[in-house]
């Protein structure tokens, strides 16, 4: 067969029509990806716009924009919008997106339960973004703590839409670690042994696990929290010997390991743009996975530094205090490692190194502000003031926000097939960083002096004024550069220079397929040599005899987890519209909790029965020749 | 770059493989680990709720009949779908399905037992009772919860056309529903471990 007519029939096997059907129906994990990046992206401006007005409400002091109870709503909104439906989707969405190409696959190895996961992230939203419009947001802040949520103090539909939101994008991001477990550690092209994967490879495998490991613990909580605000039970209910302290305990078992889940990631994208721009492969490569792995691990040993002034055991806060500062170590390697890369390389400038390099810097400055909570007296003197609110935004936004923009700047041309304009991303960099930094530095001086977080306004006098004006300014000022960036991403989609398949000269494999990729990723399945495959001289797609086409189906090669000899012939299955069908009947189910309505919520639960026996039936993939 | 180290892997060949049948059991594997987790929560809650408290050995233990007899239908279940799987992989598909339904029929007597065993606590302990009421009911409930979806799947294999390797049909139903069954069945040992047994031991040595 020649090239052409390989091509046209992998096409005609793997393309989703363009059509209604296609659009919602489709498995495709780089369409899939793209919607979630675009959601997650959607989810962040609101966030961010409610940050604004949190903002502006405290701009100076006696301010009565809002009033207490919609600052706190708002406050709370943008906490959980941030750190749940975007900081964590939108790195799904880019592992979705790049981890088949990276590893040299043709899909995920679920692709159905990748649409599920899609959609049901999507309509989790929407779980949570209903209760708003009854002015009844949640209203306790991200971590929620009991009584103050229980009914008695929190009518009203507002914790309850918290708590099933919750449990409902459990099921989602459960779902995509379990998916993202099984594709790298079965579908890696020939030759990329473990020691040979990229290292975003590694960290969202690192998370995936410890979101199969964590997610759990929330989902928990987030079940003892219905259950005694509507069903009469008594675990946070001290009066019949419940524990509030027991929300704590399970939420921030969950909660610590998250936040890994929404850094990881994005220090493995890193790990792949400061080589890339450096020129050289990146130092220290195996200290990197492994610091990756036991930031992972020992996430699990750290919870209780969110705890320390509730009263709890010396001995048990002095082992949490010391593990907090030993998961810095695991950090510091790969700060030194990026580094070494960019001493001992050739830098290339571009907006997205700009954008990787300020992220190690914020990281830092956000990680040695971390390292001084974790030390017991510091936090007692901290504890509730706006220095943890600039510890964890130095954090985030260093280490989530500013890497997603490098990864934007990186990966667009291989999403869009066209180059992102460097002057105006350069342009956006530089609003963003000094908008960031106007926000959230003076941040950490009116904590020291007293100001605590989630109080809606505060006295004249304490000399918190001026600072709060920097701080919305700077606010503002970032929420500019991010504009500047989103208009340049619509601008770029029209007049940017045509990409092609390797713009950056970078060494992954998935700057070897086509910009956009094709609907099969590769007509021929890449053989890895080496942990560059495109920077050594091994020719990873030839294959004279055709034997690594795989036209007879939807095809793609599984591995052996650790050397990544080739075993088997995955079957990757069609499109369906079973996932979206099954992630409304969900939908419904959460809704019809929310509303209580419990005929409802047994209707959905036989529905997705039903529906699940359809997805699963087995008579829907194209008949092998 | 050409001075970075490479290393072919052995050239085999592609086409000379067979369909690949194992990741639907490695995800179900992985589901397996994530709802272990969540019965691990719900236990650590049970214990975090007892702690420096009388109350969980003082207090009216459950009793011990019925979660024995309970334990014995899904052990012998799983033991009778362990042979059926056997049975499939010997391709004798006919007794694979009859051993299946039989581990349903287990299944749902194991749920109309443990209606009447709530129907005995529940004169003297409901979920509104204090907090070890509720979560007593509350891991039991989720314990039952997974056996009805067990219970549900295991049915769904039983109306599968065929058992045998079919290269429509890559994820080997009956030995993933099977892996999620044991799993069912492993829980409600350490249900009966630490809900009921231990909890009468201590009040064994509490009484005497």
């Amino acid at each position: 067969m020649t090239e052409v007519a390989i091509e046209s029939r992998l096409t005609e096997l793997w393309e989703t029509p363009k059509n209604i059907y296609g659009w919602f129906a489709t498995v495709d994990h780089k369409e899939l990806g793209i919607r979630y990046l675009v959601t997650a992206m959607v989810l962040l401006i609101v966030g961010g716009i409610e940050a604004l007005l949190v903002r502006l409400q405290l701009v100076q002091s006696n301010m009565h924009l809002l009033s207490a109870e919609a600052y706190n709503q708002m406050f709370t909104l943008h906490g959980l919008t941030m750190i749940f439906w975007y900081a964590s989707p939108i790195l799904s969405g880019f592992a979705i997106f790049l981890i088949p190409l990276m590893i040299g696959a043709r899909d995920m190895a679920f692709p159905r339960l990748n649409a599920f996961t899609y959609w049901t992230f999507l309509l989790s939203a929407i779980v949570l973004y209903v209760s708003p419009f009854f002015h009844q947001a949640p209203h306790a802040g991200w971590f929620a703590y009991v009584p103050y949520t229980l009914t008695a103090y929190s009518p009203g539909m507002g914790m309850d839409a918290y708590a099933l939101a919750l449990i409902f994008l459990g099921i989602s991001t459960t779902g995509n670690a379990i998916n993202f477990i099984v594709t790298i550690l079965r579908l890696r092209a020939p030759g990329m042994a473990i020691s040979r994967m990229p290292l975003f490879a590694y960290s969202t495998l690192t998370i995936s696990f410890v979101v199969v490991f964590a997610m759990p613990a929330l989902t928990a909580a987030s079940i003892f929290l219905e259950l005694d605000r509507h069903w009469g039970t008594h675990f946070f209910d001290i009066a019949n010997g419940g524990s509030t302290l027991l929300w704590q305990q399970i939420f921030w078992f969950f909660g610590h390991p998250w936040v890994y889940v929404i850094f990881l990631p994005a220090t493995g994208m890193i790990s792949l743009i400061i080589p890339a721009f450096s020129r050289r492969p990146v130092v220290g490569y195996a200290y990197i996975a492994i610091s990756t792995v036991l930031t992972g691990v020992v996430g699990y040993a750290v919870w209780l530094h969110h705890m320390f002034t509730v009263g709890l055991s010396d001995v048990a806060m002095s082992i949490f205090s010391a593990g907090s500062m030993m998961i810095s170590v695991f950090t510091v390697i790969q700060v030194f490692a990026w580094l070494a890369t960019v001493l001992k390389g050739r830098p290339v400038a571009t907006t997205s190194m700009y954008f990787a390099l300020a992220s190690v810097m914020l990281l830092v400055v956000g990680g040695l502000s971390g390292v001084y909570t974790g030390i017991i007296p510091v936090d007692w003197q901290v504890h509730n003031t706006y220095y943890v609110i600039a510890h964890l935004h130095y954090v985030l936004v260093g280490a989530n926000m500013f890497p997603v923009f490098a990864g934007f700047y990186f990966w667009l041309p291989k999403m869009t097939g066209r180059m992102m304009n460097e002057k105006l991303g350069k342009l956006s960099f530089w609003v963003m960083f000094i908008g960031f930094n106007l926000a959230f530095f003076p941040m950490h001086i009116v904590g020291m002096m007293g100001m605590q977080r989630r109080i809606y306004t505060y006295a004249a006098g304490l000399g918190f004024d001026s600072w709060n004006m920097v701080i919305t300014i700077g606010a503002f000022i970032l929420g500019l550069g991010i504009l500047i960036s989103i208009i340049n991403f619509f601008y770029s989609l029209r007049h940017g220079a045509v990409a092609g398949p390797n713009p950056w000269n970078a060494d992954g494999l998935e700057w070897l397929a086509d910009s956009p990729p094709k609907p099969y990723n590769f007509a021929h399945i890449p053989v890895v040599a080496s942990r560059h495959p495109l920077w050594d001289t091994y020719e990873n797609i030839d294959d004279p005899e055709n034997d690594r086409v795989l036209d007879g189906g939807r095809l793609t090669p599984t591995t052996t987890w650790l050397d990544a000899v080739p075993v088997g012939i995955a079957t990757i299955p069609e499109d369906s519209i079973a996932p979206l069908a099954m992630s409304l009947l969900v939908f419904g189910l959460f809704m019809a909790f929310l509303f209580q309505a419990m005929w409802v919520v047994l209707a959905m639960l036989i529905l997705s029965f039903a529906i699940g026996c359809m997805w699963m039936w087995p008579n829907t993939e194209k008949e092998v020749v | 770059m050409s001075s970075l180290v490479q290393i072919p892997p052995p050239p085999i060949k592609l086409s000379g493989l067979s369909i690949d049948q194992t990741r639907g059991i490695q995800a179900v594997w992985a589901l397996i680990a994530t709802e272990a987790t969540l019965f691990a929560c719900m236990f650590g809650a049970y214990y975090y709720l007892g702690t420096n408290k009388d109350r969980w050995a003082t207090q009216e233990p459950p009793h011990l009949v019925y979660p024995f007899i309970l334990l014995a239908i899904l052990l012998s279940s799983s033991a009778v779908l362990h042979w059926g799987e056997l049975q499939v992989q010997k391709e004798r598909y006919r007794a694979g399905r009859i051993a299946l339904w039989f581990t349903v029929l287990l299944g749902l007597s194991f749920l109309v037992l443990q209606g009447f065993e709530y129907a005995s606590e529940w004169g003297e302990l409901t979920p509104d009772t204090n907090s070890y009421g509720s979560i007593f009911y509350t891991i039991t409930t989720l314990h039952a919860a997974h056996v009805i979806v067990g219970v549900l799947i295991l049915m769904y294999v039983g109306f599968q056309p065929h058992y045998g390797f079919a290269r429509r049909t890559p994820h080997m139903p009956y030995q993933v529903a099977s892996r999620y069954w044991h799993f069912v069945d492993a829980v409600w040992i350490f249900v009966v471990l630490l809900l009921y047994v231990i909890p009468n031991i201590q009040r064994y040595y509490h009484v005497h």
